[in-house]
C-alpha cells in the first residue's frame, strides 16, 4: 500500500510561535511553581534560623532528600499506570533485609549482596504487577494485601532482628562528603532521575508505559503489550524502592526491619508527596520526573526547616499533611485557570 | 437445591460457612479453642475490629476509600483519654467530645473531597497525616494514664459468661448500621451514590451531602472504636489506630463488598471480622509466629477480592 | 392542527469552544404525538437532546413550556418540569428493587424516615401494569432483561409525571419482538396524551411509529416539526444527508482474482461466534453488516487477537496462524483496527497528536537500547497527517482538544503510517461531519485501490453500499449470508434485511 506521502507542511513544534507558547507554559507550570516555593522557603529558613545554611545541615538535607526523592520516584513509576503501590515501604525493607542476609548469613561480597537486594525489590514489584495484570483488580487492593504479606514474611524470616555488620565500604559511602557538603547519595538520585526522564521521553518502553497508563484499551489495540508494560512499571517501582532502602542502609550502617515503620507505612507519605506535589493527580499516563524530584525536595527541606524553627518534631507531620492539601488545591485552581484560558 | 443456590448468592453465606468450618476445624485440633477464656478474647477483638471495618465499609459503599480511619480513631482515643486526664471531664462528656471529634474529622474529609473534587485517596492521605500529626503534637507520643476507674471497669467487665460489655456497643452499632443500609433513605442514598452517582443525582439525591454524611459516619465509627480500645487497654495510647488500615479493608472485602461502590453487607462484614479474629486466635493457639498474622490477612484479602471478582463476572468470556 | 405544543425550542444555538454545534434550531412537541428526531452523527442531535433535558444551557434562543419561557439549570430542573428521558445507557441501580428504582425520587424527601417497602411495591405496581410489565416490584433490577430494564426506566419517568418523554435509541439493543412490544406501549402512551420524542437511526421504525418529524443536519433544521404524512424514506434520507443516498460514489470493482489476505474458515471464538467464515482479498473492501449487538466488533477484536479463537482456522496471506495478542497481529501480521469507540479505545486523548499517530510504529523505529526520538516518529508520521489534512495547531497538541473529524483522521493516519496490509474499520463515520465522512470514504477507496484489504463494519446501510465490494451479514454472532454489492440501495438493503430476518427468531 502506498498512499503517497506528501512532504510535510504541518505547523511544526519548532516554529517560533510554539517556542514562545511553551515558555509561557513553563512559567505557568507546576514545576516552576515548585522552584519558586523552594527558593522562597530556602530564603525564609536562611533568614530566620541560624543553622539552616550550615555545612552539616546542607549535607544532611541533601542526604535525606536523596532518599525521599527516590521513594517518590518509586511511587511515580506506578502512578504512571494509573495505579499506586502501597507496598513501596514493605518492598524497600525486604530489599534491605535481603541484602543484609546475603552479606551476613551467606557471607557474599557486598556488591553482590546489594545487587541481590535490588533484584529482590524488583522481583517483589514484578509479583505485584503480575497480580494486578492477571486479576484485573485495582493495584490499590493488590498492593495493600502484598504490603502485608511481604512485610509479614520478612519479619517471620528475620525474627524481626536487624543486620548490623555492614562492611566499611558501604557505610563510608553513606557518610562520604563531596565538596564538604554534597552527599554522593544525592548524585546517585539525580542520576536515577535523569535515567527515568530519558526512559519516558526517549525510549519505546517508556512511551509504551505512558500509553498503557493513559488508556490501556487503546494502547492494546495499537499493538502495545499492556500487561508487560504494567508489570515493568511495578518492577521498576520495586527496584527504586530497593535503591532507596540501600541508601538508608548505607546511611544507618544497618538493615533494620522497622526502618520504614509498621508494614513500611512510614514511606507512604513521602512516596505520595513527591509525585502529587509534582503535579500528578494520580490519573496515569502523564509523568513529571522533574516535578517529583522538586516536590520531594521541597518536602524534605520543609521538614528540616520546620524542625530548625523549633516547631516540634511531632507537628511536622501535620504540616506535611496540610502542605499536601494546599498543594493539590493550588494545582486544581491552576489547572482550572489554565483550562479557562485554553492553555492546558 | 434452588434454595441453596439462592443462599450461595447472598453475601453472608460464604463467610458464614467459612466461619463454621474454621471453628469446627480448629476445635477438633485444639479442644481449648472454645474455652470461655478464648471466646472472651475473640469477642474483645471482634468488638473493636468490627467498628474499624464498618468505618471503612461505609466509605467503600460510596465507592471511595478512607486512609485516615486509623488516624481518626487514634485522635478520638487520645481526645477521650486526654479530656479525662487533663481537663478532668467526666467520662460521658469526654466520650461525647471524642465522638464529636471523630464525626468532625470524617465530615471534614467529606467536605474536602466534595468541594475539591480530588480523589478520596489523596485527600484522606493528607488528613491521615494531619490527624496523626495533631495526635503526636498533643501527646508528644506519650500515653495518657489517667483513665477513671469506671471506664476501666467497663473495659474489663463481662455481661454474661464470656461475653464482654465492650461487645454491646458494637452489636448496637451493627444493628443500627444494618437498618440504615437496608431501610433508611440515607443508607439507600449512600448505596445509590456508590452504584451510580450520576443516576443518583438525576433521582433527586444530593450526591454531595450523601458523600459528606458517609464520611461523617465513618469518622464517628472510627472514634467509637478508638474509645473502646482506650477502655480495653486502660490507657490512652497515641499509637491506637496505627495498624487498622489493612484490617479495615480486609473484613468488608471478605464480606463481599465491591470496591467500586454500591454494594456492601453489614452482616457479611461482621462475619469477615469474625473470620479474621478466629484465624488470628488460632495462630496464637497453635503458637505459630504472630508475625504471620499479617501474611494471613494479606492472603485473605487477595483470596476474597479474587472470589468476589469471580462471583461478579462468572458469565463474561474472554481469555 | 390546533393542538398547542407542550414544549418548544425556538432558535436554539449552542456554541462549544471552537464549534457551533447548533445554529438556531427549532422543534415543537405536541401532546399525544410521537416525534422523530433524526440526523446523522454529528448533526447536533445529541446536543439538542442535552439542551432539552437540561444538561447544557443554550447559548442563544429560547425553550418554552406550555408557551411560557423556561430555563433548565440542570437535568433535575428538566425532570421536575415534566421532561423525562430514557438514555441509551441505563440509569438504574442494579441491586435495588424495581419498586425502589421507580420511586427513589420519593425517598429523597427525607433522610431518616424508614422505607416502607410494602407501600413502595404497591405504589409501583400501577406503573408496571400500565406498561404491561409482569414483574414483581420487589425483584432486583439486575435480574431483568435489558428490554425490561428499559421499561422500568420508562415507568420511572412516567411516575415523575413526565409529559414529554425522550427515548434515545430505545430499540438499539432490543430483539424485534421486544421492539414490537415497546411500540405497542409507546402508542398507548401517545393516545393518553404524552408527547414522545423518538431518536433512532432505524428509519423503518421511525416510519412505523412516528407521526411527526424533525431532521437536523449540520446543526440546523433540515426540516422542522412537520407531519410524517407523505414523507417517504427517500425524503428522510435526503434531508439527513443533504443529497439522495446511494450509488453516486460506488463503482464496481472485481477482486476475485486477487490473493486472500485474511481468511476465516469455520471460526468459533471465546465470545460466542460460531462457524464464521469470511475472506478478504488484496484490495478488496468487504462489508460486515449487522445490527448493534450482532457481534461484529467482537469478531474484529477476536481477529486482532484480543479474544481467543477457539475453533476453525484463521489464515493470513494464505498461511494458517494463531494470533495470541493484538501486538502480534499488528507487528507480525501487519493488521490494523480502527475502533468504533475512538475516545476510549482508539486514541489516547490526553497524549499528543504525534504520540497517537506513532504508537504502532514505535517498535519499528526504535534504535539501540530501545531509544527513540520524537524526530524519528515525526519523519514517518507527519506526511500522513498532512495528507489527511489533520487540522491541529501543532503536533504537540493533545488529541482530546481536537474535533471528532480530526480525531478520526488521526486514527486513520496511524495505520497508514504503520503501512498495514489488512485494516478493520469499525463504524468509521461515528461523530464526524459530512465533509470529513465523504473524504474518509474516498480515502478508504484509494487505500483499497492501492492494495490494502479492508474489512468495513458499519450499521449505516448507505455507507456500506457506497463502499463495500461484498457485504457479509452478521446476526447473533453468526454469518447469515453474503450479498454482492450492486450499488443499488433499494435492492441491496432489501436483500440484507432478508438475510437477517430469515434467521430463526429466538424464543423471546
Amino acid at each position: 500500500m502506498s498512499v503517497a506521502p506528501v512532504p510535510s507542511a504541518l505547523p511544526e513544534s519548532s516554529s517560533d510561535g510554539f517556542a514562545r507558547l511553551s515558555r509561557t507554559r513553563f512559567l505557568l507550570s507546576n514545576e516552576f511553581g515548585l522552584i519558586l516555593l523552594i527558593a522562597a522557603f530556602a530564603l525564609l529558613f536562611a533568614v530566620y534560623t541560624s543553622g539552616f545554611l550550615s555545612v552539616f545541615n546542607l549535607f544532611s538535607l541533601g542526604r535525606n532528600a536523596a532518599v525521599n526523592i527516590m521513594i517518590g520516584l518509586a511511587m511515580m513509576t506506578v502512578i504512571v499506570t494509573g495505579g499506586l503501590n502501597l507496598a513501596v515501604g514493605a518492598i524497600g525493607v525486604c530489599a534491605a533485609m535481603g541484602c543484609g542476609w546475603l552479606l551476613q548469613i551467606l557471607g557474599l561480597p557486598w556488591p553482590v549482596a546489594i545487587l541481590g537486594g535490588l533484584a529482590l525489590g524488583a522481583g517483589l514489584g514484578a509479583v505485584n504487577g503480575w497480580m494486578v495484570v492477571r486479576t484485573g483488580l485495582h493495584s490499590f487492593i493488590i498492593t495493600l494485601a502484598t504490603m502485608s504479606i511481604f512485610f509479614g514474611v520478612m519479619i517471620f524470616l528475620t525474627r524481626a532482628e536487624a543486620f548490623r555488620d555492614f562492611p566499611e565500604a558501604m557505610t563510608a559511602f553513606g557518610k562520604m562528603r563531596l565538596l564538604t557538603y554534597l552527599s554522593p547519595l544525592l548524585l546517585l538520585t539525580f542520576a536515577v532521575a535523569l535515567a527515568l526522564a530519558w526512559l519516558y521521553r526517549f525510549t519505546v518502553t517508556g512511551r509504551e508505559m505512558l500509553a498503557a497508563g493513559a488508556n490501556p484499551a487503546a494502547a492494546e489495540l495499537s499493538g502495545i503489550r499492556v500487561g508487560r508494560a504494567i508489570i515493568l512499571c511495578h518492577m521498576l517501582s520495586g527496584l527504586l524502592a530497593g535503591i532507596a532502602a540501600m541508601m538508608l542502609v548505607t546511611r544507618n550502617g544497618a538493615a533494620i526491619p522497622s526502618m520504614a515503620g509498621q508494614l513500611g507505612q512510614d514511606w507512604l507519605l513521602p512516596a505520595f508527596l513527591g509525585p502529587v506535589l509534582g503535579g500528578t493527580l494520580l490519573q496515569g499516563g502523564k509523568v513529571s520526573v522533574l516535578g517529583t524530584v522538586l516536590g520531594a525536595f521541597l518536602v524534605t527541606m520543609l521538614s528540616s526547616g520546620l524542625l530548625m524553627l523549633q516547631v516540634g518534631a511531632f507537628w511536622v507531620q501535620t504540616f506535611l499533611g496540610l502542605m499536601l492539601l494546599v498543594a493539590v488545591l493550588l494545582d486544581k485552581a491552576r489547572r482550572s485557570w489554565l483550562a479557562r484560558r485554553n492553555l492546558a | 437445591m434452588t434454595n441453596l443456590a439462592r443462599l450461595s448468592r447472598t453475601d453472608w453465606f460464604g463467610p458464614l460457612l467459612a466461619t463454621i468450618l474454621a471453628v469446627l476445624l480448629i476445635q477438633s485440633l485444639s479442644a481449648n479453642f472454645l474455652s470461655a477464656y478464648n471466646i472472651q478474647i475473640l469477642l474483645l477483638a471482634i468488638a473493636v475490629n468490627a467498628l474499624v471495618a464498618y468505618s471503612q465499609m461505609i466509605i467503600i459503599a460510596i465507592g471511595q476509600m478512607n486512609l485516615s480511619v486509623g488516624a481518626i480513631g487514634g485522635l478520638a482515643a487520645i481526645s477521650f483519654a486526654g479530656a479525662m486526664e487533663v481537663w478532668g471531664l467526666p467520662a460521658p462528656l469526654a466520650l461525647t467530645f471524642a465522638l464529636l471529634i471523630g464525626l468532625g474529622c470524617g465530615a471534614l474529609n467529606g467536605v474536602l473531597i466534595r468541594i475539591t473534587g480530588i480523589s478520596a485517596f489523596v485527600i484522606t492521605l493528607a488528613t491521615l497525616s494531619i490527624f496523626k500529626g495533631i495526635n503526636l503534637g498533643i501527646t508528644e507520643a506519650q500515653p495518657f494514664y489517667g483513665i477513671p476507674e469506671g471506664v476501666k471497669r467497663f473495659g474489663g467487665a463481662v455481661l454474661v459468661g464470656p461475653v464482654p460489655w465492650l461487645l454491646v456497643p458494637t452489636l448496637l452499632v451493627t444493628a443500627i448500621l444494618w437498618f440504615t443500609l437496608r431501610r433508611l433513605p440515607v443508607g439507600r442514598f449512600i448505596l445509590a451514590v456508590g452504584s451510580n452517582d450520576h443516576a443518583a443525582g438525576l433521582s433527586g439525591i444530593s450526591v454531595g451531602r450523601t458523600v459528606i454524611i458517609a464520611h461523617a459516619i465513618s469518622g464517628l465509627l472510627a472514634a467509637i472504636a478508638g474509645v473502646l480500645v482506650v477502655a480495653r487497654l486502660q490507657i490512652g495510647q497515641p499509637s491506637i489506630g496505627d495498624d487498622w488500615l489493612i484490617l479495615s479493608f480486609a473484613a468488608p472485602v471478605i464480606g463481599g463488598a465491591i470496591l467500586a461502590g454500591g454494594h456492601v453487607s453489614t452482616t457479611a462484614t461482621f462475619l469477615g471480622v469474625v473470620i479474621v479474629a478466629i484465624i488470628t486466635q488460632a495462630l496464637v493457639l497453635f503458637s505459630i509466629d504472630p508475625f504471620l498474622v499479617q501474611v494471613v490477612l494479606g492472603v485473605l484479602i487477595l483470596a476474597a477480592v479474587g472470589l468476589n471478582k469471580l462471583r461478579a463476572g462468572a458469565a463474561t468470556g474472554g481469555r | 392542527m390546533d393542538r398547542s405544543p407542550i414544549f418548544e425550542a425556538v432558535g436554539v444555538q449552542k456554541a462549544f469552544p471552537g464549534v457551533l454545534a447548533l445554529k438556531g434550531v427549532n422543534i415543537s412537541l405536541l401532546p399525544g404525538s410521537i416525534h422523530a428526531l433524526l440526523g446523522e452523527n454529528g448533526a447536533g442531535k445529541s446536543t439538542l437532546i442535552k439542551i432539552i433535558t437540561g444538561v447544557h444551557q443554550p447559548t442563544a434562543g429560547q425553550l418554552r413550556l406550555d408557551g411560557q419561557a423556561a430555563t433548565f439549570g440542570s437535568p433535575r430542573d428538566a425532570i421536575a418540569r415534566g421532561i423525562g428521558v430514557v438514555h441509551q445507557e441505563r440509569n438504574l441501580f442494579p441491586r435495588f428493587s424495581v419498586a425502589e428504582n421507580i420511586h427513589l425520587e420519593r425517598l429523597a424527601m427525607s433522610y431518616l424516615r424508614p422505607v416502607d417497602y410494602a407501600a413502595l411495591n404497591r405504589a409501583a405496581r400501577p406503573w408496571l401494569e400500565a406498561l404491561d410489565l409482569d414483574i414483581d416490584p420487589a425483584t432486583p433490577v439486575s435480574e431483568l432483561s435489558v428490554a425490561r430494564m428499559q421499561l422500568v426506566e420508562i415507568a420511572k419517568a412516567l411516575s415523575l409525571q413526565s409529559r414529554v418523554l425522550l427515548l434515545d435509541e430505545p430499540t438499539a439493543s432490543l430483539t424485534s419482538s421486544e421492539t414490537d412490544r415497546l411500540f405497542t406501549i409507546l402508542r398507548r402512551l401517545r393516545d393518553d396524551g404524552t408527547s414522545l420524542v423518538f431518536v433512532s437511526h432505524k428509519l423503518e421504525e421511525v416510519q412505523e411509529i412516528c407521526d411527526r418529524v424533525t431532521v437536523l443536519r449540520d446543526g440546523a433544521n433540515a426540516c422542522e416539526s412537520r407531519s410524517m404524512e407523505g414523507v417517504d424514506r427517500k425524503q428522510l434520507v435526503q434531508m439527513m444527508i443533504g443529497r439522495s443516498e446511494g450509488a453516486g460514489a460506488w463503482r464496481h470493482r472485481d477482486r476475485r482474482d486477487q490473493p486472500e489476505v485474511l481468511d476465516l474458515a469455520g471460526v468459533d471464538t471465546a465470545l460466542g461466534h460460531r462457524d464464521v467464515s469470511l475472506t478478504v482479498r488484496k484490495g478488496e473492501i468487504v462489508g460486515l453488516y449487522g445490527l448493534v449487538g450482532a457481534g461484529r466488533t467482537e469478531l474484529a477484536k477476536a481477529i486482532m487477537g484480543q479474544f481467543a479463537v477457539t475453533g476453525g482456522e484463521v489464515r493470513v496471506n494464505g498461511a494458517p496462524v494463531k494470533i495470541r495478542s493484538v501486538a502480534e497481529a499488528i507487528h507480525r501480521h501487519r493488521m490494523g483496527y480502527i475502533s468504533e469507540d475512538r475516545k476510549s479505545e482508539g486514541l489516547i486523548l490526553q497524549h499528543s497528536v504525534l504520540a497517537n499517530a506513532g504508537v504502532p510504529i514505535w517498535r519499528r523505529l526504535a534504535q539501540a537500547m530501545g531509544s527513540l526520538t520524537d524526530g524519528r516518529v515525526r519523519k514517518v508520521a507527519s506526511p500522513f497527517l498532512t495528507k489527511l489534512e489533520v487540522k491541529t495547531p501543532s503536533l504537540a497538541q493533545s488529541v482530546g482538544n481536537l474535533s471528532g473529524g480530526n480525531q478520526q483522521k488521526i486514527s486513520v493516519a496511524k495505520w497508514l503510517a504503520a503501512n498495514v496490509g489488512f485494516l478493520i474499520v469499525d463504524e468509521p463515520s461515528v461523530g464526524i461531519d459530512i465533509k470529513t465522512k465523504a473524504y474518509l470514504h474516498d480515502l478508504l477507496r484509494e487505500l483499497a485501490d492501492n492494495g490494502t484489504a479492508i474489512l468495513l463494519i458499519s450499521s449505516e446501510m448507505p455507507e456500506m453500499i457506497a463502499l463495500a465490494d461484498r457485504i457479509m451479514v452478521m446476526d447473533e454472532y453468526r454469518i447469515r449470508g453474503e450479498v454482492t454489492n450492486s450499488g443499488v440501495y433499494a435492492e441491496i438493503s432489501h436483500r440484507i434485511m432478508d438475510r437477517i430476518h430469515d434467521a430463526p427468531q429466538p424464543a423471546a
